[in-house]
């Protein structure tokens, strides 16, 4: 019992990590209404471009954050019309073809990251990733580690960022207008096509950054992917697809199970928990925790 | 139509064959392969491009097939044949209770709910110690590839003219694809759409199941990277998707000939095996974009439009009124 | 609310639809008997989209029941209600597109005729019925929209209903087409099936309605036969926006 706080404080850490990486994902379903399977696959993409990017350049990863960003945005920005083609095809099920279609990019990119970076582990130092400071209150003891906790607030800090994008710029308002109703947003005047390429560079960029983060906490390794992109969709499921609201609940949700099953049980049938959690909750409120999914 | 059915019965009778003129068993071994995923591929169809459910964890079910085989084989020393269908209906009860909450949703959910379901399956064989971990099984040898070849032969025959029947013949076929055209116009005619995709999905796991039996029984060891790993199910889509979705015989053409791809690629540029892995992919993605049809459905509609093309314009032939507007 | 009567075909209970807080439907009843031509009119968004997904089972009624043949239905799902015997046609047409005409409409005989070639058979007749019998190997995709809603109504007359919900068959046809429409829909009424029709247009409905429900804002307003729902006050103000002078 005495770990309780500290399993909580660490769910909650990675809690943090999980917004990042499911928020930019269920703001891509919102808008283009596409299931990327190759989200894990741009983490890890972004986090190996830190990793060597800091190689090359000894800078901190954190201040490398923007870079990276920026690179996969653009990129992002330049697959989006490749991908948008393929939802938009007339010619059997695009929703079904988009899916397999990411699929074929996450493979890929997969094979092309083995390629490139072999089969090895690596992780990005960073000026922060040795340090922690503790919190004593009476007999409990928590440590908490300085990069989980950068890491935690560079999350809350791209909620509120997108949060205030969102709500209070007129981008923002295309965007929401375009993933609750495309037809009519035609008709208003917004360019579906462009804005979904913003909207799939940013997601891209985040995830990119995302990799980042993670490759200073934890290790990466190009077949990272897969991990990240179930991780991925079980928050984005279990808050309701395009509910981005409901993303900082799930995230932390995800992190506790996944601390306590760390401290408690047997890691490995983390993954096995985390699926009977999301079946259950998909029998009994397909819409996600709140009842707000699409 | 007859001149398909002579077509497959000639195939048929040419395998039938092979190993009365061909004693090389390693050219056996490798038609045995290759028929063997012709199954994966056809099996893996069935849900996808018949009723447009992706499953992504395909191979979780080939794996189970295995394993319960393996187990039941090794640990309780049952003979092959009563393992084999045991190893099927384990595949069926599971696609029973993965599918039950899972397909009632869009397909997109679907597809990484199989494929995280797959992946917690395999970690889960990793782990346990019944199924050896990470070192995997063996099972008790019987080392005859003629009897293998005919097995894999008599197995995916009997597959193929199961989902024929049941699909191109029999009304559940025609009720499959309703569903995925239009499920809320086929509810209004009397269609349980849940109830329909779980029958394809069980139709879809068992074959499988039972396929990956023999593969067990066959090879005599099985672990989890080469019967849980994603590599079964990532070939099958290729398979599939490139030979075409939605039909038989696209996918059996897409696996012969990503299958001698792969045979060549390993055996001649196996220091480059994860190029592998960038064209698997590479040739997915491009399907999609260049070949939406695969390339069977792409042969089939062109050899479709120029049938039409050649035939008289419709309005010589028909005077009726009815005709004009409709 | 009166008890079921099982002279009706249909009886509509009290029966309201909230979404969120919003009522689609509020508290409307009234009934069908066998053998009538009942038009469903309304300005838009009046709700008669949402009473037909309630009846034909796409939703279920937040309060009140639904009698069909004097049994409840309320809440039964649409492919147990095909099989009770009440057909629907969808307002945006729904073909099943990738295949042909014929097996749209084999698809729905399977639910009186289970085995391949009677359903086939019977199909067929259908065709011939709603004259699309020529187009029968054609792909659902290339009919054009009057075809698709002949197409729509095939589809639920295959299932051999005894009552069959027409949701803007005609809309959209020219006056050709829709004459043989109103044609075709008489001819079913005289084989003995009863129509809950909804229409725009408003000749359709007031020439071919035995009687006519009006619905505004959720709620019914007027009921009763054509030429007196015409002169309703209420119902002009609906439709025009203000009472007549």
């Amino acid at each position: 019992m005495e770990l309780l706080p500290q399993a909580t404080i660490d769910g909650l850490l990675i809690g943090g990590i999980y917004i990042t990486i499911a928020i930019g994902f269920s703001l891509a379903y919102g808008v283009m209404h596409i299931i990327d399977f190759a989200v894990g696959e741009w983490i890890m993409l972004g986090a190996f471009l830190g990793y060597y990017l800091n190689l090359w350049t000894v800078v901190d990863p954190f201040i490398l954050l923007p870079a990276i960003f920026l690179v996969f945005a653009l990129i992002g920005f330049l697959v989006q019309p490749l991908v948008y083609r393929v939802i938009s095809g007339k010619k059997g099920n695009p929703v079904l073809m988009g899916l397999v279609f990411t699929f074929g990019l996450a493979l890929m990119f997969r094979g092309l990251a083995l390629t490139g970076f072999g089969f090895y582990s690596h992780s990005i130092p960073s000026a922060i990733s040795q340090d922690s400071f503790s919190l004593e209150m009476g007999s409990v003891f928590i440590t908490i580690p300085y990069v989980r906790l950068a890491g935690l607030l560079y999350a809350l800090a791209i909620t509120l960022v997108l949060h205030f994008v969102l709500k209070k710029t007129d981008f923002g308002r295309a965007v929401r207008a375009l993933s609750q109703h495309r037809e009519a947003s035609g008709l208003m005047g917004i360019n579906a096509k462009r804005i979904s390429s913003y909207v799939y560079g940013i997601y891209v960029g985040l995830s990119a950054m995302t990799g980042v983060i993670i490759g200073s906490i934890f290790t990466i390794n190009a077949q990272m992917g897969g991990e990240y992109t179930i991780l991925a969709f079980f928050i984005v499921v279990l808050a309701g697809m395009g509910y981005l609201a409901g993303v900082p609940w799930a995230a932390f949700l995800l992190g506790l199970v996944q601390s306590f099953f760390l401290i408690y049980l047997n890691p490995s049938y983390t993954l096995m928990a985390v699926f009977g959690i999301l079946f259950t909750i998909l029998l009994i409120s397909p819409k996600g925790l709140f009842g707000r999914g699409v | 139509m007859s001149r398909k059915y002579l077509l497959l019965i000639l195939a048929f009778g040419i395998l039938l064959a092979v190993p009365s003129v061909i004693h090389d068993t390693f050219f056996l071994r490798i038609v045995t392969e290759a028929i063997l995923w012709i199954g994966l591929a056809i099996s893996w169809d069935v849900l996808a491009g018949y009723t447009g459910y992706l499953n992504f964890g395909h191979g979780a079910f080939f794996g189970i097939g295995a394993y319960t085989t393996a187990l039941l084989m090794k640990l309780c020393g049952w003979p092959f044949f009563l393992a084999l269908p045991v190893a099927g209906v384990a595949a069926g009860i599971v696609a029973l209770i993965a599918g039950i909450p899972t397909l009632r949703l869009k397909g997109a959910y679907f597809a990484i709910a199989t494929w995280a379901l797959s992946r917690a399956i395999q970690q889960v064989a990793l782990v346990m110690d019944i199924t050896g971990g990470p070192d995997g099984m063996r099972l008790p040898s019987f080392l005859h590839p003629e009897f293998f070849y005919y097995l894999m032969l008599g197995a995916v025959v009997a597959i193929f003219a199961l989902y024929w029947f049941l699909l191109e013949k029999a009304p559940f076929g025609l009720k499959v694809k309703a569903i995925r055209e239009d499920d809320q116009s086929a509810m209004s005619l009397g269609l349980n759409p849940t109830w329909i995709k779980l029958q394809a999905f069980i139709l879809s796991a068992v074959p499988t199941g039972i396929l990956g039996a023999i593969y067990a029984y066959w090879i005599t060891y099985i672990d989890p990277a080469s019967v849980l790993g994603d590599l079964v199910t990532d070939q099958a889509v290729v398979m599939a998707v490139f030979g075409g979705l939605g039909t038989l015989i696209g996918p059996a053409i897409g696996a012969i000939i990503i299958f001698l791809f792969k045979t060549y690629f390993w055996a001649y540029l196996s220091d480059y095996q994860v190029l592998y892995l960038i064209i698997l992919g590479g040739v997915i993605a491009a399907s999609v974009v260049f070949l939406p049809n695969g390339l069977w459905g792409t042969v089939t509609g062109y050899l479709q439009t120029r049938k039409a093309l050649k035939q008289e314009p419709v309005s010589q032939g028909k005077t009726d009124k009815g005709a004009q507007h409709v | 609310m009166s008890e079921p009567r099982s002279e009706q075909l249909l009886q509509v209970n009290a029966v309201t639809k909230t979404f969120g807080g919003l009522h689609a439907v509020f508290q409307v009843s009234f009934h069908i008997a066998p053998g009538e031509i009942i038009g469903l009119i309304g300005p838009n968004g009046a709700g008669k989209t949402t009473l037909f997904n309630v009846i034909s089972g796409f939703y279920a009624p937040s309060k009140g029941h639904i009698h069909f043949k004097g049994q409840d239905i309320s809440g039964k799902p649409p492919y147990k209600l095909a099989v009770l015997g009440i057909g629907r046609t969808f307002q945006v047409v729904k073909p099943f597109a990738g295949l042909t005409v014929l097996e749209n409409v084999i698809i729905a005989s399977f639910a009186k005729h289970p085995k391949r070639r009677q359903a086939e058979q019977h199909a067929w007749r259908i065709l011939e019925t709603t004259g699309l019998a020529d187009r029968a190997n054609a792909q659902a995709s290339s009919l054009t929209l009057a075809g698709r809603k002949r197409l729509e109504v095939s589809k639920a007359l295959a299932l051999e209903p005894t009552l069959l919900l027409l949701d803007e068959v005609v809309a959209g046809l020219n006056p050709t087409e829709a004459d043989k429409t109103i044609e075709l829909i008489l001819s079913l009424r005289s084989q003995g099936i009863t129509i809950l029709i909804v229409e725009h247009i408003m000749r359709v409905i007031m020439n071919i309605s035995d009687r006519v429900v009006v619905l505004n804002f959720g709620q019914k307003i007027a009921e009763g036969i054509p030429r007196d729902v015409a002169k309703d006050s209420g119902v002009i103000q609906a439709y025009l926006g203000e009472a007549p002078q």
